[in-house]
């Protein structure tokens, strides 16, 4: 009997601790403070060898809804004129001499770097991933996450994600298989203007690629609406008409 | 609090501190969007040197009729290229080209090329719609190596698929159109292609306007096209492409044409020419997988139901056996007669019926930043000769390309690679951007 009792009392204290944390409004709150739903940025990407060169990409890029995302390289001028195009499970890479888009696949690297084409085409994670546990430390929430098809880059994610801001620190990208792919560290938080603050530097390392590095710089970030027509292979020859 | 609590949080905090240190030496980082501000017009382009040695294959069919009047047994020497591209917008209006010129020095004979590949004015009064009118280079088609379905295009060159080519004279429109549903976009292409003796001449028969088309379908994460080209200049033809991811690292993807009372002169062992009259079906399929250890591989089956037999190849070889077994090589009229046939489309890659193309690459391997080897291959299916080529690729120094190349074919006489003009082939290409 006074195990019954013990056993009624430890699920009321549970109750509210549950009742609390919702893994999934947190993922929610987490992808609306990273960006805007539709928004418009500029990013470079710089892979750094461990001899210490480097080699940089800037990228402008336009996400209309939770998983269209498309990408023009500007730079360097080998580069110049690529396009990238995401819509939901799919990607394409246009490039202007080839003429077409070919179909690529996320764990493939337009920019041959530790960013594969999943992170350069980043949707939202709630288009991607259900939340299937969360614990709450003093300073962070950190969410476990698992891909909701077969087709997403990344099986699991572990997301440390920062109390305050609700916006994440760490992430950590898992195979299938348990291996850990690579590390996302978000840092530098900075206010964009038009109520986004967020992380305008993104470095990730990975133990399978030892001493390299991969860095992403966010500037320009705001809101921005974008017709769907956009987001489609015929348009991809023509999206640098929509920079501003 | 539990010994997994406090290891958790010592994980955490020393991720936030790993996390913190790592900002204070960020302060090296520096990118402002308005560094790359747009301007109404843009320019580019690449600059390029190939120095190029062929060993030649004396005797075989190619040999003969690309030097009718004898070759050293090497051809070596240097092509220079400049390709410029730039692009003028005002509001919904824009203008475009792209230019190709190259400068050919070899020790049998110096060459030079200007060509306009593309020159087109644009004009898009909303996103789903766009008209244009000039010199424009569609790609249709997914094959890598060659397509059955680019029926307003110019053909690829299979040992450098990747290269910009000319366009043709057209009028065309773009409409597109997204839903919400397991059909996603809708985009069509109609093509206004024209052809008479200032426009287009290469194209086909003149006196003709010529009508293509192509639909493009998002349908269920499948990208699908439909092409048609009206019965004019060429044949009428209808074809479908599609292709699809089945994994993150796994892409299929397919062509099929069809083409209806197409002409195809054959040639018999004693010079006799007749048109051929069929429709042929052709259809290709391939994948592209990229392994665990970053090596990517692209497999293609093609099947050309307009190429020719093993017969029909063999009676032409025969053919051109019997002019250069005269010394000299004639009679004229059969000469002639067989540069055309070769020039035709008895001397055209995939000429036969089945062929399969295949390449490997390897990312950085040794760990050799920026540095892909790759080696390809193109069987023909049906007398089993070939051609492979190794290549390594350096992309280190920023905006510049280097890539060399060997190529050798494999084949007896009266196969396909075997009666090419050349054995061996080397290039070396340093192209710079800007």
């Amino acid at each position: 009997m006074r195990t019954l009792l013990f056993l009624l009392l430890g699920c009321f204290l549970a109750l509210p601790v549950a009742a609390a944390v919702d893994g999934t409004q947190i993922l929610q709150k987490v992808d609306r403070n990273l960006e805007p739903e539709s928004y418009e940025s500029y990013r470079k990407l710089i892979d750094i060898q461990p001899d210490g060169s480097s080699k940089d990409y800037v990228l402008y890029t336009m996400k209309k809804g939770r998983d269209k995302i498309v990408a023009l390289f500007l730079a360097p001028a080998s580069d110049k004129g690529r396009v990238t195009l995401r819509i939901g499970d799919n990607m394409w890479l246009y490039i202007p001499d080839v003429g077409k888009p070919i179909r690529i696949t996320s764990l493939q690297s337009v920019t041959g770097s530790i960013f594969n084409n999943a992170d350069i085409l980043r949707v939202d994670y709630t288009a991607e991933y259900n939340v299937e546990g969360v614990e709450e430390h003093p300073d962070a929430y950190v969410l476990s996450l698992k891909a909701k098809t077969g087709e997403v880059a990344y099986d699991k994610l572990r997301m440390w994600v920062d109390k305050q801001q609700l916006l994440p620190a760490t992430i950590e990208c898992y195979a299938a298989s348990g291996l850990l792919i690579k590390t996302l560290h978000f840092k530098d938080v900075k206010d964009f203007g038009g109520g986004i603050k967020r992380p305008a530097t993104l470095e990730t390392d990975s133990p399978l690629h030892k001493g390299y590095k991969s860095v992403m710089l966010w500037s320009g970030l705001k809101k921005a609406a974008f017709p769907d027509e956009i987001f489609t292979l015929n348009y991809l020859p023509r999206i640098e008409d929509l920079r501003k | 609090m539990s010994r997994t609590a406090r290891w958790r949080r010592a994980i955490f905090v020393t991720l936030l501190l790993a996390t913190s240190t790592a900002l204070a030496a960020d302060e090296e980082y520096r990118f402002e969007a308005s560094e790359f501000a747009r301007t109404p017009y843009e320019i580019g382009g690449y600059a390029e040197a190939e120095p190029q040695y062929f060993r030649l294959n004396p005797g075989s069919a190619g040999y003969n009729l690309t030097y009718p009047d004898g070759a050293p047994g090497s051809v070596h020497g240097i092509t220079g290229t400049l390709e410029l591209y730039g692009k003028y917008t005002v509001d919904i209006a824009s203008v475009r080209f792209r230019a190709h010129s190259d400068v050919e020095r070899y020790n049998t004979g110096n060459d030079e090329n200007n060509k306009l590949y593309e020159g087109v004015f644009s004009l898009r009064p909303n996103p789903g719609f766009t008209v244009e009118a000039g010199k424009q280079a569609f790609q249709w088609g997914k094959g890598y190596a060659q397509t059955f379905v680019g029926f307003v295009q110019r053909p690829k060159d299979p040992d450098d698929p990747g290269l910009a080519r000319e366009g043709y004279t057209v009028a065309n429109a773009d409409l597109i159109r997204n839903f919400e549903g397991p059909l996603q976009t809708v985009a069509l292409t109609p093509v206004i292609l024209p052809v008479n003796s200032n426009v287009n001449s290469d194209y086909g028969s003149f006196g003709h306007t010529n009508f293509a088309a192509k639909l493009y379908l998002l349908y269920r994460d499948t990208d699908i096209d439909f092409m048609y080209l009206s019965k004019g200049s060429r044949p009428a033809r209808f074809g479908l492409d599609f292709s699809r991811n089945l994994a993150t690292n796994f892409e299929i993807h397919g062509e099929w044409a069809h083409i209806w009372n197409a002409q195809t002169s054959i040639v018999d062992s004693t010079g006799k020419v007749t048109m051929q009259v069929g429709s042929p079906t052709n259809y290709m399929g391939g994948l592209r997988y990229l392994s665990e250890r970053d090596t990517t591989y692209i497999v293609e089956y093609y099947h050309n139901g307009a190429g020719y037999n093993e017969e029909q190849i063999g009676d032409f070889y025969g053919f051109v056996d019997r002019i250069f077994g005269q010394v000299p090589p004639g009679p004229p009229n059969a000469l002639q007669s067989a540069l055309n046939l070769y020039q035709g489309g008895y001397g055209r890659p995939f000429a036969m019926r089945n062929y399969l193309y295949a390449q490997a690459s390897q990312k950085e391997p040794f760990n050799i930043l920026y540095f892909t080897p790759s080696v390809t291959t193109m069987v023909n299916l049906d007398d089993h000769s070939f051609q492979v080529f190794p290549e390594l690729l350096y992309t280190g120094v920023k905006n510049l390309e280097l890539r060399l190349r060997y190529f050798f074919v494999v084949g007896g006489t009266g196969t396909d690679f075997g009666e090419k003009p050349n054995s061996r082939r080397l290039d070396l290409r340093m192209r710079y951007y800007f």
